[in-house]
């Protein structure tokens, strides 16, 4: 036992030194500083409750939480129904259908600056070839990126185009998880197509669509690069997330403190959401 | 083919169209002169066929070199982490000592906590460690992955222990029994952290576009970024570059994926978690 304690200590030691100094000592920190009052260039004071206070009254940080709840309520459906679809649809034994696999995972592996770029070009409200083939149908031409009622929608188009592909993967090895037995029988009770998806292929599904959900959960929440390079932010505070407003706050206002508390306020809504998230999806069990 | 066969391709093209037709788009608009890019109506077939926008990319940033950066990050990151991880997962899977269940819990429940929560104090500890605006600042942070050692040590958990006790009836150590079972036998696991790491790496932006200033030091996601100013931003920039920079961006993510995409998917199916 002792003997195999120096041994483990040996194994460890250089993973938890540097998880110490870069992950759990920050962490812990992080909540530390989230009580001072502390700009770059002053020093740091202990602020107390001070900047949660202030955080229940910031306008803008309802701003961004309305934004980001807005966008993961825009992105959630698609990134669950779609790539379910999509996985139902190549999982059937179809010519090219490695093909469209593999072109539907490639925006995924892009960085998501490059896919912010293209889209960009793509939405250009002048020259646009959005706005060209809109027009061309009849459609009054539309300010994707640069009126507010739209912009937050036009970035969230772009993030289920761009994570659509590595749903459909999990839902792909889900459904190849499920017995071939199960749609035979189903079959012979006379069952048919849609009968079978809902008895059978959906509920066997549940544990990925779980997953899927915590995981579009957790990266909606903390959209940020998306948006760094699509919008900034704009136009005005429309597509202003939390993670957007925290940047600007700590790392180009400098008010390390209040960012800092920021940042705690995001995590506790990742954890209070992925709570209602699992105890929703055990409900219903 | 019946009709309902045919509406299954048209779809499936359809669907190819959509995941495809972006990329193809930026490609051919890149190689038009600026003129051209925003004529109206769109040209399929660029009428001057140039190369340009690129050279003009590579003339006025330092391109080649934030791709080089973003390299040599993402292959020092991903090996950082697979040391430091399998050795902490073989303690954690394979060993007994006082503490394990604290430590282990301690570790995994970092899951939880994102990196805007701890960003500023990392940055502060950072610049006090003077470390700011160096790859180190970023491989470092990159080598305290949780995800790595959460995957690594379930996969450890599952191995047989008689493997195990076979090795050591035959004289083997701990260092050899995880070197030449633990691992060889891990292949699976270790290539889709492998993977996860060259994906998370690659595509890091938040951590590196606070700790890298310098703007040859900067790698490729950060470099790029600069070539949008947001559409709602008053900079004025050419569509040209832009479109340019992020073809070029695209080639290796799109070569490493496509060679080794069994790994990738069989990665992403394997754990369904990202960063």
């Amino acid at each position: 036992m002792n003997k195999q304690g120096k041994i483990a200590a040996l194994f460890l030691l250089p993973y938890l030194l540097i998880f110490t100094i870069f992950r759990f000592g920050p962490s812990m920190a992080g909540l530390f500083v989230g009580f001072m009052e502390w700009n770059i260039v002053g020093d740091a004071a202990f602020a107390g409750l001070d900047n949660f206070e202030k955080l229940f009254r910031d306008p803008m940080f309802y701003t961004s939480l309305k934004n980001t709840m807005l966008f993961l309520l825009m992105v959630l459906p698609p990134l669950v129904v779609f790539s379910l679809l999509l996985a139902v649809l190549l999982n059937q034994k179809l010519r090219y259908r490695n093909a469209v696999r593999t072109v539907s995972i490639i925006p995924y592996v892009l960085i998501p600056a490059v896919v912010g770029i293209i889209w960009n070009w793509l939405y250009d409200n002048n020259f646009g070839i959005l706005n060209y083939y809109l027009k061309m149908i009849g459609i009054a031409p539309i300010e994707w990126l640069t009126n507010d009622k739209y912009a937050l929608f036009s970035v969230a188009i772009v993030t289920v185009w761009s994570y659509m592909g590595y749903n459909m993967i999990l839902y792909l090895a889900g459904l190849q998880d499920i017995s071939k037995d199960l749609y035979e029988a189903s079959t012979i009770d006379g069952a048919n197509k849609f009968q079978t998806f809902m008895k059978i292929t959906l509920p066997l599904l549940k544990p990925i669509t779980s997953m899927i959900i915590t995981l579009t959960l957790i990266n909606a929440i903390q959209i940020f690069d998306q948006i760094f390079v699509m919008t900034n932010g704009g136009p005005g505070t429309a597509t202003l997330t939390l993670v957007q407003y925290l940047y600007g706050t700590a790392f180009q206002n400098y008010n390390l403190g209040y960012g800092s508390t920021l940042g705690i306020a995001i995590v506790v809504i990742l954890i209070v959401l992925v709570q209602i998230q699992s105890r929703l999806f055990k409900l219903d069990n | 083919m019946n009709v309902k066969k045919i509406s299954v391709y048209v779809l499936m093209a359809f669907i190819g169209i959509i995941f495809l037709f972006p990329l193809f788009w930026s490609l051919i608009s890149s190689v038009k002169p600026e003129n051209q890019i925003i004529s109206y109506p769109p040209r399929w077939i660029p009428e001057n066929f140039t190369f340009s926008n690129y050279s003009l990319v590579l003339k006025n940033h330092p391109f080649l070199t934030w791709m080089w950066n973003s390299v040599f990050i993402t292959v020092a990151s991903t090996i950082l982490v697979l040391i430091l991880t399998t050795l902490a997962a073989y303690a954690f899977g394979r060993l007994e000592f006082r503490g394990k269940k604290l430590i282990f819990t301690l570790v995994v429940s970092m899951l939880l906590i994102p990196i805007q929560a701890y960003i500023v104090p990392l940055f502060l500890l950072v610049s006090e460690l003077g470390l700011l605006n160096t790859f180190a600042s970023i491989i470092l942070v990159a080598g305290a992955n949780v995800t790595s050692v959460f995957i690594l040590t379930s996969f450890f958990k599952s191995i047989p222990k008689e493997l195990e006790e076979a090795a050591r009836i035959d004289g083997c150590k701990d260092f050899g029994i995880f070197s030449r079972i633990m691992l060889p036998l891990s292949k699976p696991a270790v290539s889709t952290v492998t993977i996860l790491m060259f994906i998370t790496n690659w595509n890091n932006f938040l951590w590196p576009l606070i700790a890298i200033r310098d703007n040859s030091l900067k790698p490729l996601t950060v470099g790029i970024a600069q070539f949008m100013g947001g559409a709602n931003s008053t900079a004025q920039f050419q569509y040209g570059t832009s479109l340019a920079g992020a073809c070029m961006a695209i080639i290796p993510s799109i070569i490493v994926f496509l060679s080794l995409q069994r790994y990738f998917v069989e990665g992403i199916a394997n754990t369904g978690i990202k960063g």
